[in-house]
């Protein structure tokens, strides 16, 4: 039953892709929506209820399908297994999959490749499942490569235009990067663990088996396939260049459920990093910092989907803030809130791009809070839940980040972050006015939204507002249900709940003044971006770090594979075998000389090893 | 027998030489001819070993057949043949051949040689001559299968030959 | 008179036979050549058959006579029948099997 939910996904993709192959030129409009929506729907109905089973105090779930690879020691078995971790993931991801594509099925609905876009939706949920549901590092390395590949595919959906591929061919590049760095980290794993199982739970058995250096390192080089992932300094470029695929694929890929596969990693291999609490602590800085980066960058961006893609860099910054310094069930918490509500603010500008006819700049929008009403209230919701404004979703998931930071005395991170979430409330609201408040410089003729589009933000609203109850601590008179269920090796630090009302009200306060510097910057007018002072214009260009990569990094490797193209290729390698190939011709042109067809020369031949052998017995062996 | 011995020796030589010298004359002359008639020489040198050895029947028969036929038979074909001085062979290498394969063969010959002498056997004193009589008896008792095996590859020789050297009527 | 003479006589003559065999080219020479060889061997058969006192050599040796006739009348038959054909009895002229296309 547990491998339905991974199996269904991928067997609708195949089943979409060989009946859109059939006939390209077919719309197939209710097939399509009907498998490609229905079988994330089954999916999350089915993920519900093992997370049912769990709650109701059932022992972690396995199921193993066959025995994939046996070598010796290295032992890799096709199997699934859901434990409390697992199947709160699975949960959120399969509930919001479902919303984010009958939300596609009104997007999509005009374009012509229809079939397609939902055959690789589908694969990409069954990548994502298979690497939530995973039991041992390789079947979840697996599904990483798969989203990765999904991913890829996605985002250079619209192939005709070439800065599409490119987008997709630089996100997939950047993330074999990390993936490098994964891939050492599972093999320093296996060689270190030295024949004693592959599995997540045998491993966390013989997790003190290992020395402390080489779990650093694990620990290192696991993060670096996180960083690729999920868009961590250094290795974020690709998530804003991403949003040229279409909005769904932003929404459920790189909203909700790809971009947290990194965070969902370092909290599956708690048992581990919990041993090194200083590469945790390294994590935690590069979270704080690219949050913060992301921000500042964010604050002076114009198109609408790149706000909301560094949006969720620096919540993703939030959530590895958490989970390095030991707070997984925070980190993971937020991870569940934030699915809601950046999906919703993803999904909703989908709605007013689509309804401004594909216009993408938030200043030459404005005063759109008038006509479309539903898509207004719900970025609004959604908007308030990111700032961090109680009671909403946002407040308690980076309350718990924040106060975790505080407590545990690593006071520069909490300053980070409580400035970061100043600036979120700043950039959040600057869009949200631009967007729907502003006076606009022109009008536009709307586009009539279908109810596919508009319902699903309902929900998702809805999520936002009342999810953070869920991870209610004991402050705020909660029991902190969802850190109990999660059972994870949690670092806990005790602060006193006046201390803890304090930094909350320090919460609040940021996001309050935030939004109003917001309001009278952008409530009014429509504020179009200058880049006057220097500053302004190094963060407009994003700090120039495209280019800086492509200086250092780029043109060195292109000058390399010309060299060796050019060079190295058809001069020395295809030189040697030329060489070889040269001297057996000349070889054989001399042996073929020997044979003359004269008999003469053949008798002479016999001769020569006769001779040859009289000679030997005569002088080596001592005459007869 | 000191004296038996001595004149034995002396009629060893002469007949040495003459094998010896008849060969190597067959192996360098340039005339067709003048080679047969080297090789006439050493037949009848190797006619004469086989008398030295007591053994009248063998020698006999290698004059009767050696020399009177296959000797004969050559000069026969030679003359045949009869090919004009200028259409000669010219073997410039000739005596380069013969030097190189001399050193080539020396360590075999010194080995057949060895091995054949390593027997340490000494003729018997006794003189048992192989008359006919000898020779036949053993002929037509326990060697009669060769015999006839003999016989009857002489007929396929004489077949084969016939077979090979005859003209062909119709075209190929 | 030792039998090691005989034998020393023989080898000589035999390694006389084989060197006319591979120097020259004139196919006369080479057949003769072939009987010197032969002939050496009947040599070495009488002085065995003499040592050991058995007749069996002899008749082995006259035998090997017999064979050399019929080898005789075979070879020249094949030197008329070549020279018909390529006007030539030199065996270096009889190459095919050395070209391409043999």
């Amino acid at each position: 039953m547990l491998s339905l939910i991974v199996i269904l996904p991928f067997f609708s993709a195949l089943l979409m892709a060989l009946v859109y192959l059939q006939d390209t030129s077919k719309k197939r409009y209710l097939f399509f929506t009907f498998v490609g929506v229905g079988t994330p729907a089954f999916s999350s109905l089915l993920s519900l209820y093992f997370g049912y089973m769990l709650l109701n105090g059932s022992e972690t779930i396995h199921t193993t399908l066959f025995e994939w690879i046996s070598i010796g020691e290295f032992q890799v078995s096709f199997a699934f297994m859901a434990d409390r971790l697992s199947v709160v993931m699975i949960s959120f991801i399969t509930v919001i999959g479902t919303l984010i594509h009958i939300y596609a099925a009104g997007y999509m609905r005009d374009d012509g490749a229809y079939g397609k876009f939902f055959s690789y939706f589908n694969l990409f949920m069954g990548s994502m499942l298979l690497l939530i549901l995973a039991d041992n590092p390789i079947m979840m390395f697996v599904g990483w490569e798969l989203v990765g590949l999904s991913s890829y595919l996605l985002i250079g959906f619209y192939h005709t235009e070439s800065k599409n591929i490119t987008a997709a061919n630089k996100a997939f590049m950047l993330n074999r990067v990390g993936d490098f760095g994964f891939i050492m980290g599972i093999a320093l794993l296996f060689l270190s663990l030295e024949g004693t199982g592959f599995t997540y739970e045998s491993i966390e058995l013989h997790i003190l088996s290992i020395d402390h250096d080489t779990l650093t390192l694990i620990g290192i080089f696991l993060f670096i396939g996180a960083m690729g992932k999920s868009a961590q300094i250094p290795l974020y470029v690709w998530l804003p260049d991403a949003m040229a695929g279409p909005t769904p694929v932003s929404a459920l890929i790189h909203a909700a459920t790809m971009v947290t596969a990194g965070v969902y990693m370092v909290a599956r291999y708690s048992f581990l990093y919990e041993q090194i609490p200083d590469v945790g602590l390294f994590i935690a800085y590069i979270g704080a910092a690219s949050a913060l980066f992301a921000a500042i960058i964010a604050s002076y961006q114009s198109d609408i989907k790149k706000i909301l893609a560094y949006s969720t860099m620096s919540q993703l910054g939030y959530m590895f803030m958490a989970v390095g310094i030991g707070a997984y069930s925070s980190g993971i918490f937020h991870v569940f809130t934030h699915a809601f509500f950046k999906a919703l603010l993803f999904m909703g500008a989908g709605a007013v791009i689509v309804a401004l006819h594909h216009e993408q700049n938030i200043f030459k929008m404005g005063g759109l809070k008038k006509h479309l009403k539903l898509v207004y209230i719900t970025m609004f919701i959604a908007t308030l839940a990111i700032s961090g404004i109680p009671p909403f979703a946002g407040f308690f998931s980076k309350d718990a980040i924040l106060v975790a930071a505080f407590s545990s005395e690593h006071y520069l991170l909490w300053a980070m972050g409580s400035l970061t979430a100043g600036l979120t409330a700043f950039y959040m609201f600057r869009l949200l006015f631009s967007v729907f408040h502003a006076q606009p410089k022109e009008q536009h003729s709307l586009v009539k939204l279908p109810k596919s589009m508009t319902t699903p933000l309902v929900f998702l609203a809805f999520g936002s507002a009342t999810a953070g109850f869920l991870g209610l601590n004991a402050a705020y008179g909660g029991s902190a249900f969802i850190n109990n269920f999660l059972n994870l090796p949690d670092v806990s630090h005790h602060i006193s709940h006046s201390s803890e009302y304090m930094l909350g009200a320090l919460n609040v306060a940021l996001g309050v003044s935030g939004m109003m510097l917001a309001y009278k910057m952008f409530a009014t007018k429509t504020q179009e971006l200058n880049a006057d002072t220097l500053l302004k214009k190094v963060v407009i260009n994003k700090f120039y770090i495209d280019e800086i990569y492509e200086f250092f990094v780029l043109k060195p490797l292109l000058i390399l594979s010309r060299f060796i193209a050019n060079v190295l290729d058809p001069k020395v390698f295809d030189g040697f075998i030329n060489l070889n190939v040269w001297g057996y011709k000349n070889a054989a042109t001399l042996f073929a000389r020997l044979q003359n067809g004269k008999v003469r020369y053949y008798a002479l031949y016999i001769l020569i090893g006769v001779s040859a052998m009289s000679y030997y017995m005569i002088f080596k062996l001592g005459g007869l | 027998m000191l004296e038996t011995n001595t004149l034995e020796i002396i009629i060893f030589s002469i007949l040495a030489a003459f094998m010896i010298g008849g060969s190597l004359a067959m192996i360098t002359n340039k005339q067709t001819v003048f080679s047969a008639f080297g090789f006439l020489v050493a037949m009848l040198g190797l006619a004469g070993m086989f008398a030295l050895l007591d053994n009248r029947f063998l020698a006999i028969a290698q004059i009767m057949v050696s020399v009177g036929a296959v000797v004969v038979f050559s000069m026969l074909t030679i003359l045949t043949i009869n090919m004009k001085e200028k259409s000669l062979l010219v073997e410039p290498d000739k005596f380069k051949w013969i030097a190189f394969s001399i050193v080539l063969i020396a360590p075999f010959t010194y080995l057949l040689y060895k091995s054949l002498s390593s027997t340490a056997l000494k003729f018997s004193t006794s003189i048992q001559t192989f008359d006919t009589k000898a020779v036949g008896h053993e002929l037509f008792t326990s060697w009669a299968l060769p015999f006839e095996m003999v016989s009857i590859l002489l007929l396929v020789g004489m077949l084969g030959s016939i077979v090979i050297a005859r003209k062909k009527k119709e075209k190929r | 008179m030792t039998p090691d003479m005989f034998f020393g006589l023989a080898s000589v003559l035999f390694s006389i036979g084989l060197v006319g065999i591979i120097s020259r080219r004139n196919l006369f020479v080479v057949y003769m050549s072939i009987e010197l060889m032969l002939s050496a061997i009947s040599l070495i058969l009488a002085t065995f058959s003499k040592l050991q006192g058995d007749a069996g050599g002899s008749v082995m040796a006259l035998l090997m006579i017999g064979v050399i006739a019929s080898e005789a009348a075979l070879f020249l038959a094949m030197i008329v029948h070549l020279y018909r054909d390529y006007r030539t009895v030199d065996s270096d002229d009889f190459d095919i099997l050395g070209s391409a296309d043999a």
